[in-house]
């Protein structure tokens, strides 16, 4: 299937709550009909983002476009396409029948309601007869996350965006999440976009993944972020102290550049066939975390140095040769001048 | 004691056997109460709303001018429409002093602060992630408020009630608005003021009895709505 105008382009973005910078994109596509992994720590700009694609929340500065046609309005015709599950659903104080055909009576499409009922619960695993009555109330979490999630399938959605959606849910109900957020792709071509910190699961059912770090994107996914304090050494360097003392020799930054990012392709392991000794930083550390992606099958590792989270990707044939596995010791390195700063 | 055992199963009489001066006072109140709740609650409730849904200058100043309203004196109130409604007062040509209709005035007067603040605050504490679920679920500005209202009606229920029981145990207002004239204006707290007064304690415990009996059945009703 082929589209010619990415589900979302967004272009100059800019967002502020009072005077601090919460979003600062130049651009970024997402594909119609892609399953997308927002990645970032809390604060990092993840809900503000999800919340601007569901036409929620205007950007203070920028252009959103929606399949190529630009919604400066967020008219009501392209707010229904879309659909945003928070963090917290909020359950209406009805009956969960009622609450899973608010958005349909919002759309006045109230034909064969309790048969649809019937097919969105069952696919988020309810049974009809046991939930459909139950009060707001009287639900677990997980059923809840369900519920919510049912209420929005119902809808089938041009896009799903879902905000930490297992953050507060059992292994059971992330397990059913994933698979009827999946079931919404496959059968209705819907675009789905997911915050989670959970990397495992987000890795599981995301096609391509994007970082966000105080606002800014990184489209290749999760990246190595150094934060400040750093100390100016000589003119063309910056050190940051590392928490065993050893110094990481960075390049230094331009005008009011704060945080670093070394990219994945430029950090090297021991031994690679790269002289790890000479005008580089060589660190030592162990691996904390591998994550296979779902469409490349390359695998993304987490090695910890001391404090710092280093992340690399490699093919299965490098992951291979180089035996990892976590907890395994290894040794890396990066060049001073392949550091980034922004 | 013997008095007041004595009074109890007297004041059982007085009702079984319908009396009439003791009705009288009993319909009177639920007159009064009951427009005075209404009026209040119509003009109230969207005031409170709009006060609790929107940010608007000022906002935090008529807030501190309605919960200071919340705690004005009763008789204050009297006296402010008997000025306005006595013979010389700018609305003397209507005749509402000494009528029902008056005490209604004074008493909308106080319960409108009840059901505005309450309103406002339960409105204030509507859970922010209710908005964005509603605007997910594709819901309009008209929509949105429409729930919102519907999501808070236990809080506004409470608000309601809460005017009620200031409204029908009100003394000072009927007292002097109403002048306690019995089978016109004498409600239930005048007449048991007057009662006590005069040592009638059964006659004061029958309408005390019938006062606890209607707070109990708009809280009976309050429960049931809740458990809908």
């Amino acid at each position: 299937m082929t589209h010619t105008n990415p589900a979302y382009h967004l272009k100059n973005i800019r967002h502020y709550y009072g005077s601090q910078k919460v979003l600062d994109i130049d651009d970024l596509n997402i594909k119609t009909g892609s399953i997308t992994g927002l990645i970032g720590s809390n604060g990092s700009g993840k809900s503000t983002l999800l919340k601007m694609l569901a036409f929620a929340l205007k950007p203070a500065k920028g252009q959103i476009f929606y399949k190529g046609r630009e919604e400066s309005g967020f008219s009501p015709t392209v707010r229904l396409k879309v659909t945003l599950l928070t963090q917290n659903p909020y359950l209406l104080k009805r009956s969960v029948f009622e609450n899973i055909i608010y958005g349909l009576k919002i759309r006045k499409d109230t034909n064969h309601l309790e048969a649809r009922v019937k097919t969105v619960l069952s696919t988020v695993g309810l049974d009809y007869g046991s939930f459909a009555h139950r009060r707001w109330h009287q639900l677990s979490g997980g059923e809840a996350q369900r519920v919510a999630l049912a209420a929005r399938l119902i809808l089938k959605p041009e896009v799903l965006l879902l905000d930490e959606p297992i953050a507060s849910v059992d292994t059971k109900s992330a397990g059913l999440i994933r698979k009827a957020s999946l079931k919404a792709r496959d059968d209705w071509g819907t675009t789905l976009v997911i915050a989670s910190h959970d990397l495992q699961w987000l890795y599981s059912i995301t096609e391509n993944q994007i970082s966000i770090f105080n606002g800014k994107i990184f489209p290749g996914g999760i990246e190595t972020i150094i934060t400040g304090p750093f100390e100016k050494t000589g003119d063309k360097a910056f050190v940051k102290k590392h928490a065993n003392g050893q110094p990481l020799i960075l390049k230094a930054p331009g005008p009011n550049e704060e945080n670093a990012v070394i990219r994945k392709k430029d950090i090297l392991i021991e031994p690679s066939g790269h002289d790890l000794t000479k005008g580089i930083n060589r660190l030592s550390g162990h691996v904390a975390a591998m994550h296979l992606e779902k469409e490349t099958h390359h695998i993304v590792a987490t090695v910890l140095v001391h404090d710092l989270s280093f992340v690399l990707k490699l093919t299965p044939d490098q992951a291979g040769s180089f035996g990892l596995y976590p907890g395994k010791n290894i040794t890396l390195g990066f060049y001073p001048g392949d550091v980034e700063w922004f | 004691m013997d008095f007041i055992v004595e009074g109890f199963f007297k004041a059982l009489e007085l009702l079984i056997n319908g009396d009439g001066s003791t009705w009288s006072a009993v319909l009177a109140t639920l007159k009064v109460s009951v427009w005075s709740l209404l009026i209040s609650t119509v003009t109230g409730l969207p005031c409170g709303f709009m006060i609790g849904y929107f940010d608007f200058k000022g906002k935090k100043q008529l807030r501190t001018v309605l919960d200071t309203l919340l705690a004005l004196p009763t008789v204050f109130i009297g006296l402010v429409v008997y000025a306005f409604i006595s013979r010389q007062g700018p609305l003397g040509e209507f005749g509402l002093l000494f009528t029902l209709s008056g005490i209604v005035i004074g008493l909308t007067i106080l319960a409108f602060p009840v059901v505005t603040a309450i309103t406002a605050s339960t409105v204030e504490g509507i859970d922010p992630d209710l908005k964005l679920t509603l605007i997910s679920l594709g819901a309009g500005k008209r929509h949105i408020l429409t729930t919102c209202l519907w999501e808070v009606r236990y809080g506004i229920l409470t608000a309601i009630v809460n005017a009620y029981g200031r409204v029908s145990t009100e003394v000072g207002i009927a007292m002097m608005i109403g002048g306690n004239i019995k089978y016109h204006t004498r409600t239930i707290t005048t007449a048991i003021a007057l009662e006590t007064n005069k040592g009638m304690f059964a006659d004061g415990i029958a309408l005390g009895l019938v006062l606890i009996t209607i707070a109990f059945i708009v809280n009976l009703s309050l429960s049931f709505l809740r458990k809908q």
